[in-house]
């Protein structure tokens, strides 16, 4: 196992100011933020917002034509072998070999890490995969090429791991695993950057989360605190009235938000009382002016 | 450490390559088919026109004049003009033509008449031998009249390229480099097929978000392409023959043929969108490398724009070195042309490959 040498202070993911265009598009514009040993930090934006560049950058597969990347203390892309040894990728796409099994997969990476006496066999197992070791990975679900990405993020026992999408398109048992996966990871140690469009496994996985649109991040926080400052809170209190069922939304951050609380739930025929905060989502539109989807 | 990524990637490309039906079948085929097709060819050029002659008492005066002023000519001697006109009608012996001298040849040419010689010919025989053996005829008859012909020619022929009279390339040796450079297309399109692959399926951008670096995928690749088109055309070279002489030239060949076969796979396959778009772009590069090979086929002096194709060197330095034996230093103008296409195919496909995987 690949341990830091880096102090806690340090933050494991740093970027600072970093800017890429495609031609005279502006993909990513002074982009800055830091994630550190242990986080996950969440990136939300739709597509084409400059996350898998921003990501692209991290790997060292595109170069930054201004600001600085450092990962684990080191310059990306001058040190660029030394961190991708002890980076850990799962890609948007399942580039995976077909016609090799997973186990052959996880070898042949295994290979390229340098990592000695590999064993596939614990991490399969990890990834709910041991009884297809040895099927080709042509035969594999989708899901289940997506829980071999993820296995194969994990090899050299990352400290830095950057996944895009990684449960995209996953069913509910086999995005579970995952979500599983990676909060374990972050509990070991791994900084995380997680790439995803779905808000409730960035609210519940994610330390903090940071919105990206159009290149630029607008805001980065803990999703609590993102819905306290940016949300609204409210109160549905629904009640029987005869035949007909009355229906109550109270604002939480009103002036006289007690009293009309307390006037709703103290008549008879009280039914249900739900309490309701803005979504991430929610709070991204009143960012970004647009929704994440598309 | 290095050399170990490389190794890992070159194990893996021969594992995918392996693995794929389409490719082995199609290394089989072309492995069987291209030796037999070879050794079904004749290995060896008969020089010398047959003919049947019908009169047994002049045979041997019709003998002495071919000997001595016709060579190119045997003689098939028949009792009598039927025999000869049934041999040539029923193809028998190998006669292209047969010359019926009448018995009474020596009394008709001393009493100042002219005797009719009679020549034979199968209605296929092309037009160029029949006037060839008109004169043939006439020179033989004059030779056994005792009266010299009319004029004494003297023909002085001007050859366009190598002059084969009396060494003529039999078709195997002529099929020989065609062969070997097919093989090494074949290969080519292998391994565009596997680079198209890694591009279409990204799996060259997660080997890329490993330690190993670019320079070595390429190697990786070219490594790789080099030593698939050259272990096969080894041995199919070995199968057809091709190693009887000067052995290490003729591997130093198709060396270079494999480097250079190399650097136009990672091409087609840089620009391969799928299978059917590899093998497009695949056969735009083979088509032409091909030509020279084609020329081969075909005796004369190559014209410029051939010379100019990069398998010219390639086809030129195989058939001078299997066909004429010729040594290192005479054929290494071809080599270093042959050489300077295959490090310049390799680098501009090590450029272009490069190019594609780092906008992956």
């Amino acid at each position: 196992m690949t341990t830091s040498s880096n102090s806690a202070a340090v933050p494991a993911i740093d970027v600072a100011g970093v800017r890429f265009s495609y031609g005279d598009i502006r993909a990513v514009d002074d982009v800055s933020f830091s994630v550190a040993s242990g986080e996950i930090l969440g990136f939300l934006g739709p597509n084409g917002a400059g996350k898998s560049t921003t990501i692209k950058m991290l790997t060292g597969q595109l170069k930054p034509e201004a600001g600085d990347i450092k990962i684990l203390g080191m310059n990306m892309p001058g040190r660029r072998e030394e961190i991708q040894a002890r980076l850990g990728v799962c890609f948007e796409e399942k580039n995976l070999y077909l016609s090799m099994t997973g186990r052959e997969n996880l070898v042949f990476f295994a290979k390229l890490f340098g990592v000695r006496d590999f064993e596939p066999e614990p991490l399969m197992e990890r990834v709910g995969l041991s009884t297809r070791l040895d099927d080709r990975v042509s035969e594999y679900s989708k899901g289940m090429k997506q829980r071999l990405m993820m296995a194969r993020a994990l090899i050299n026992t990352p400290d830095v791991l950057l996944l895009d999408e990684p449960t995209d398109g996953l069913d509910p048992v086999s995005a579970i695993a995952i979500r599983g996966l990676i909060r374990h990871e972050a509990e070991r140690g791994a900084a995380v950057l997680l790439t995803t469009h779905d808000m409730h496994e960035a609210d519940t996985l994610s330390d903090r989360v940071a919105f990206i649109n159009q290149g630029s991040i607008l805001t980065i926080d803990t999703p609590d605190d993102l819905k306290l400052e940016y949300g609204r809170r409210s109160v549905r209190i629904r009640t029987r009235q005869g035949d007909g069922v009355d229906e109550q939304v109270i604002a939480l951050d009103e002036a006289g938000t007690e009293d009309r609380i307390r006037d709703a739930v103290s008549v008879e025929g009280l039914m249900t009382i739900h309490t309701e905060e803005a979504t991430l989502e929610d709070i991204f539109v009143e960012f970004a002016g647009r929704g994440l989807a598309g | 450490m290095t050399a170990s990524r490389i190794r890992a990637i070159i194990l893996k490309d021969l594992r995918e390559f392996s693995r794929n039906r389409f490719f082995m079948f199609i290394t089989l085929l072309v492995l069987v088919c291209y030796v037999a097709v070879f050794w079904f060819l004749p290995d060896s050029v008969d020089e010398t026109v047959k003919i049947g002659v019908s009169n047994t008492i002049l045979s041997t005066t019709v003998g002495g004049v071919t000997e001595s002023g016709t060579a190119g000519f045997a003689l098939e001697i028949y009792s009598s003009e039927e025999d000869l006109r049934t041999a040539i009608e029923e193809g028998r012996d190998d006669i292209v033509a047969g010359i019926a001298i009448p018995p009474d040849f020596f009394e008709s040419v001393a009493a100042g008449k002219t005797p009719t010689v009679l020549l034979l010919t199968p209605a296929s025989l092309p037009p160029e031998i029949q006037l060839l053996l008109d004169g043939a005829v006439t020179e033989i008859a004059f030779g056994i009249a005792g009266i010299a012909p009319p004029v004494d020619p003297i023909t002085e022929a001007v050859v366009l390229g190598t002059d084969r009279a009396g060494n003529q390339i039999s078709l195997q040796q002529q099929m020989r480099p065609l062969i070997l450079i097919m093989v090494l297309m074949v290969e080519t399109f292998a391994l565009s097929s596997l680079i198209a692959i890694e591009v279409q399926q990204r799996t060259a951008v997660a080997v890329l978000a490993t330690p190993v670096r670019i320079v070595d995928f390429l190697a990786a690749k070219g490594i790789f392409g080099i030593g698939l088109a050259f272990s096969e055309v080894v041995l199919l070279g070995l199968l057809i023959g091709a190693f009887a002489v000067n052995a290490p030239a003729i591997l130093v060949i198709l060396l270079l043929g494999a480097v250079l076969v190399t650097g136009f796979g990672m091409i087609a396959g840089s620009y391969g969108r799928d299978f059917m778009g590899t093998l497009l772009v695949s056969m735009l590069f083979m088509i032409p490398l091909m030509i020279p090979a084609f020329g081969a086929l075909f005796p004369g002096s190559a014209p410029m724009w051939v010379k100019a194709l990069p398998t010219y060197g390639l086809v030129q330095a195989i058939i001078r070195v299997t066909a004429d034996g010729e040594s290192w230093s005479q054929i290494a103008p071809s080599l270093l042309l042959l050489a300077a296409w295959g490090v310049a195919a390799f680098a501009v496909g090590a450029f272009i490959l490069r190019r594609r995987v780092a906008t992956l």
